[in-house]
């Protein structure tokens, strides 16, 4: 096993704030969001109408002319957000590349194919149903899509894990870069806004109605917003990235993966899960809690999660809590489910790339008992080296990472 | 220095039946778990026949199968059950903290998407409740799975398709040489559904008998269902407790064709550089596998390109290793295929036994692989090796190393 670190090398984000991670970096810091009226299907008869859509995405611009018709909506994120990373990192398309490798965290990958190869054979009959629709029908589809078009013949992985799919990819990912399995990935996460989902989560009535915005950590929260996009970055040995002098954006130190047997139901339990994750990433990184400058938060503005996180934080920061610099990115991208992981990464790296902080967008209150510092609501100067990215299903799942600026 | 990983306990959920007693009795007696379908009506298909587990009952095995979820949760679960019972363990002696899960899958819940899908077509999508998207998402399976055993450990879903089992056994292997855990329990489980029996069959893939893998008449696969789970910890921990050990995890491999969604790559490249990396990965050669459980789908590419996998892997010595496909007895149980057949494996390198290809009647030129035809074979099984391919170009290889204090 190497004892180096991992290191991150290329970002490629696909965010309702825009493409690219420039216009993610600019949005988050400018304090816009990405909601709008939900265009792709028709949200009649639902409770919930907007979300944090990607009106403009356009495959094209960042792959060329080439034949969409074999990939579903899911699987065209992913891979565009493939391009740009492997772009950012240095490796551009035509040119001859090493044995790269994907791993892509999804909460649903191909739900919306799923779902619409089944209708049709319901409703015409089986043989009516479409081959190449079943090819995308597997949760794998988007991963191997985004291999078949970059010509990426390593390890190729998905990781299922709702919203905390993108950052258990990127510790997996990690992973078999120190374990030899691979020598650079492109790894994040993708999920599409579909109609099922959609409703989905509206029935669940986690979705926020009449057109309000989320406020993570808010003592008036009610809900959230679903969104989508792919968040890619591409991840190689530090020796590897050493020797083709590529331009190191920050380096893995440690990660923690944890459960909560309570699947979410027991605020006590799931923040227990959380923090236990968190403890695990920085003994990982061999860090104390102190070394930590800045949070990137899974809050989303629903009920349950935000205060299983806070609490979670006050039992691993203590004290420091409620000084602690903390980035909630789904105020103003919506919960963007298998993204969303990768989000939370690259606000860190935009944080260590500008020395600003963005502010929790709707920060105006606080739930009055969770450790979370006012100054969070406010856009501000801040020089970090080491953060922490906390990632959550809403029914489990914990994950932890800390990154460290720069390189190793 | 790694530490080295064994398996202790093996849980089965199979068409050929329940607990691992029957499974291996059954595959090694050739026993067919293929019959006509019952869970949905097949009149408008023209193949009817699949492997679906005829006596699960969810009841027998959870406390609370409602709260489990899904049917591949329910299986799951039940099997992790049945896993760590064989293992002798009981999650009150364990670090829960430190007991974590690792479970690969194809399709997830697809019964929950079919039933949301005849709600909508019949018009009655406000009957659709809150329990389409508690139960649908993938990663709900290895969360039954730990909230049925209290594990608070590492919790990870791997919907690699067909070759989900495998990833799973290998995460949990380096989670467990990283110090990350102290138990895993790492498999697969999926559901028989209408949607998975639709697209196969409209790729042409589902055979309208049985499943012949290598055979020169093979007409294709028969999809499955099924959950299958093993439980791995550290040689330390389970010498220290006295355990029963069935094998060690020796290493394995990852890489992707890159090439097509449902075909695989015309040279084996993909699979051929899996086990590449598999050998590399435990130290071991060419000359140490005894045993080869195939991916054996029994379609007529599959395992022709199977074949040319294995040729470049090996050599001519391809030609003579017992290659065998449980598929034909259990059809192909999707994400659990590879968890079944990981099973198989570390019961191969501890029984010196491996189970037959059966329906085997002629030989196929494009095949000439010693397949174990009809009949399981006794042999000394120093390494066995695990191979799985799936949908996507996700090709995983894991190997099994006979156990020796």
């Amino acid at each position: 096993m190497s004892h180096e670190n991992p290191v991150v090398t290329g970002l490629g984000v696909l965010s309702p704030l825009g493409a690219g991670a420039p216009r993610f970096t600019a949005g988050l810091l400018s304090g816009v969001t990405g909601f709008r009226d939900v265009t792709r299907f028709d949200t009649a008869g639902l409770g919930a109408h907007r979300g944090g859509e990607l009106t403009d995405f356009d495959p094209a611009e960042s792959l060329g002319a080439g034949n969409f018709r074999p990939l579903d909506r899911t699987g065209l994120l992913a891979t565009a957000a493939a391009r740009l990373a492997l772009d950012d990192a240095g490796f551009p398309a035509g040119a001859p590349a090493p044995e790269i490798g994907l791993v892509l965290g999804t909460m649903f990958g191909s739900l919306k194919t799923i779902a619409e190869f089944d209708r049709r054979a319901l409703v015409e009959g089986p043989i009516y149903a479409k081959p190449m629709d079943f090819a995308n029908s597997v949760i794998n589809a988007a991963a191997g899509q985004a291999a078949i078009w970059h010509r990426l013949p390593g390890a190729n992985a998905t990781i299922s894990g709702g919203p905390a799919a993108g950052l258990a990819a990127l510790v997996y990912a990690g992973d078999l870069l120190r374990r030899g399995q691979a020598e650079i990935l492109v790894a994040g996460g993708a999920d599409e806004m579909c109609f099922e989902s959609f409703l989905g989560f509206d029935r669940r009535g986690e979705l926020l109605a009449n057109g309000a915005d989320p406020k993570p950590f808010g003592a008036d929260r009610r809900g959230f917003l679903h969104g989508e996009g792919a968040g890619l970055l591409v991840l190689e040995t530090a020796a590897g990235a050493r020797a083709r002098g590529a331009r190191i954006h920050a380096e893995l130190l440690g990660s923690g993966n944890r459960f909560d047997p309570s699947r979410g139901s027991d605020a006590a339990s799931a923040a227990d899960a959380a923090a236990r994750a968190m403890t695990a990433a920085l003994a990982q990184a061999g860090l104390a809690p102190e070394a930590v400058d800045v949070v990137s938060a899974a809050a989303n503005g629903s009920l349950r999660l935000d205060r299983a996180e806070a609490l979670a934080l006050g039992r691993v920061f203590g004290a420091r809590a409620i000084h602690l610099p903390v980035v909630a990115v789904k105020a103003q991208t919506g919960e963007a489910l298998g993204a969303s992981g990768a989000f939370q990464a690259v606000a860190l790296l935009a944080v260590f790339a500008t020395g600003t902080v963005p502010g929790i967008r709707g920060l105006d209150t606080i739930e009055p008992d969770l450790p979370i510092d006012p100054e969070n609501g406010w856009t501000r100067p801040l020089d970090a080296r080491v953060g922490l990215v906390h990632a959550a299903s809403m029914d489990g799942q914990h994950v932890a990472l800390v990154i460290r600026k720069g390189t190793p | 220095m790694n530490p080295r990983i064994v398996v202790t306990g093996i849980g089965v959920i199979s068409p050929i039946g329940t607990g691992l007693e029957r499974f291996w009795s059954g595959l090694l007696a050739g026993r067919s778990g293929i019959r006509p379908i019952t869970s949905f009506d097949t009149a408008a298909y023209r193949v009817k026949n699949g492997a679906e587990v005829p006596d699960f009952h969810a009841a027998d095995h959870l406390a609370d199968p409602l709260a489990a979820g899904g049917r591949a949760s329910q299986m799951g679960a039940a099997a992790a059950r049945m896993a760590l019972a064989d293992a002798g363990l009981s999650p009150s002696e364990l670090d829960l903290d430190r007991a974590g899960v690792a479970m690969g899958t194809t399709s997830g819940e697809p019964l929950e998407v079919e039933h949301f899908d005849d709600l909508y077509v019949a018009g009655r999508l406000a009957e659709v409740g809150p329990g389409f998207l508690g139960r649908y998402p993938s990663h709900t399976i290895a969360g039954a799975v730990a909230a049925e055993l209290s594990f608070g450990g590492e919790n990870v879903m791997i919907p690699a398709a067909c070759a989900a089992g495998n990833y799973a056994v290998g995460y949990a292997f380096d989670s467990l040489r990283d110090g990350r855990a102290d138990v895993m329990l790492a498999g697969g489980a999926d559901a028989f559904s209408r949607i998975t029996y639709t697209g196969f069959a409209r790729l042409g893939a589902v055979s309208p008998d049985v499943c012949r893998p290598f055979d020169k008449n093979r007409q294709g696969m028969i999809p499955g269902e099924g959950a299958a789970v093993l439980v791995l910890e550290t040689e330390a921990v389970a010498r220290r407790r006295g355990a029963r050990i069935y094998a060690e995890v020796a290493g394995y491999g990852l890489a992707c064709d890159a090439h097509h969604m449902t075909a695989a790559h015309p040279e084996g490249d993909g699979l051929a550089r899996a086990i590449g990396r598999a050998l590399r990965n435990a130290g071991a050669t060419v000359d140490d596998i005894d045993y080869i459980s195939a991916h054996g789908t029994g379609t007529p590419t599959n395992d022709k390109l199977e074949t040319l996998a294995l040729v470049r892997a090996f050599g001519e010595r391809a030609r003579t290793i017992p290659t065998s496909s449980i598929k034909s007895m259990i059809g192909h149980t999707m994400g659990a295929a590879s968890a079944f057949e990981s099973a198989v494996c570390a019961l191969a390198v501890g029984t010196d036994r491996v189970p037959p290809t059966i329906g085997f009647l002629e030989p196929d030129p494009e095949c000439d692989l010693d397949c174990v035809p009809n009949e399981a074979r006794e042999l000394p099984v120093r390494m066995a090796l695990n191979n799985a391919c799936a949908f996507a170009g996700n090709n995983a290889s894991v190997l099994f190393r006979k156990y020796d204090s």
